[in-house]
């Protein structure tokens, strides 16, 4: 049975955005995805503290269903390729807890929480 | 002596799942040295509270909060 997962991938800041791009194909080609995976671009970012010699990462969230069998080999390659300074896999919390929240819903909430924060 | 309840902030927003993507929701529970704030000061219930740790800890590891805020080095 597939599970949804999704992956965060911080790439090294100095790659093009052509070849992040095609990394980001070559990883999700392992995957035996029937849909296509949502990807999104954060873009570059300053890190909140250094890794390495490094200050800024290209961050990229996926979203995807798969057999979790197809997950080893694409965690491999994903260790493996020097571009990659770090990834973050997650079973997509929605399918473990409550389903995702409307867009009303989130206006709500936003609207709550900017009121909690003249409080402080 | 029992402490006066507060309110789970997280419930009053109605938050049903916290993302460990969003950075500044979770820069509001790390004290200054960013330590994970304990729930008897945020007034978090304990199932937000286990879903809070264990964002936090994510978003460490993304470098989108620090381990240490004010650390050099």
């Amino acid at each position: 049975m597939p599970r949804t997962y999704e992956a965060v991938y911080i790439f090294d800041s100095t790659l093009e955005d052509a070849a992040i791009s095609d990394k980001i194909n070559r990883f999700h080609g392992m995957l035996d995805t029937k849909e296509q995976p949502e990807v999104a671009h954060w873009g570059r970012r300053q890190l909140a503290y250094s890794i390495g010699p490094r200050e800024n990462g290209y961050y990229v969230v996926s979203k995807f269903a798969t057999e979790p069998t197809t997950l080893p080999e694409y965690e491999r390659a994903l260790k493996l390729d020097d571009g990659v300074i770090r990834y973050l896999i997650t079973l997509h919390e929605h399918e473990v807890g409550a389903p995702p929240q409307s867009e009303e819903e989130l206006a709500a909430a936003t609207r709550r929480d900017d009121d909690d924060d003249d409080e402080d | 002596m029992r402490r006066p309840q507060k309110s789970c902030p997280f419930c009053e927003s109605r938050v049903r799942w916290i993302d460990y993507k969003d950075d500044r929701t979770l820069g509001r529970f790390i004290t200054d040295q960013g330590k994970i704030l304990p729930s008897r000061l945020s007034g978090s219930c304990a199932r937000h509270q286990r879903q809070l740790s264990t964002a936090i800890k994510r978003a460490r590891f993304l470098a989108l909060i620090p381990y240490i805020r004010g650390h050099q080095g």
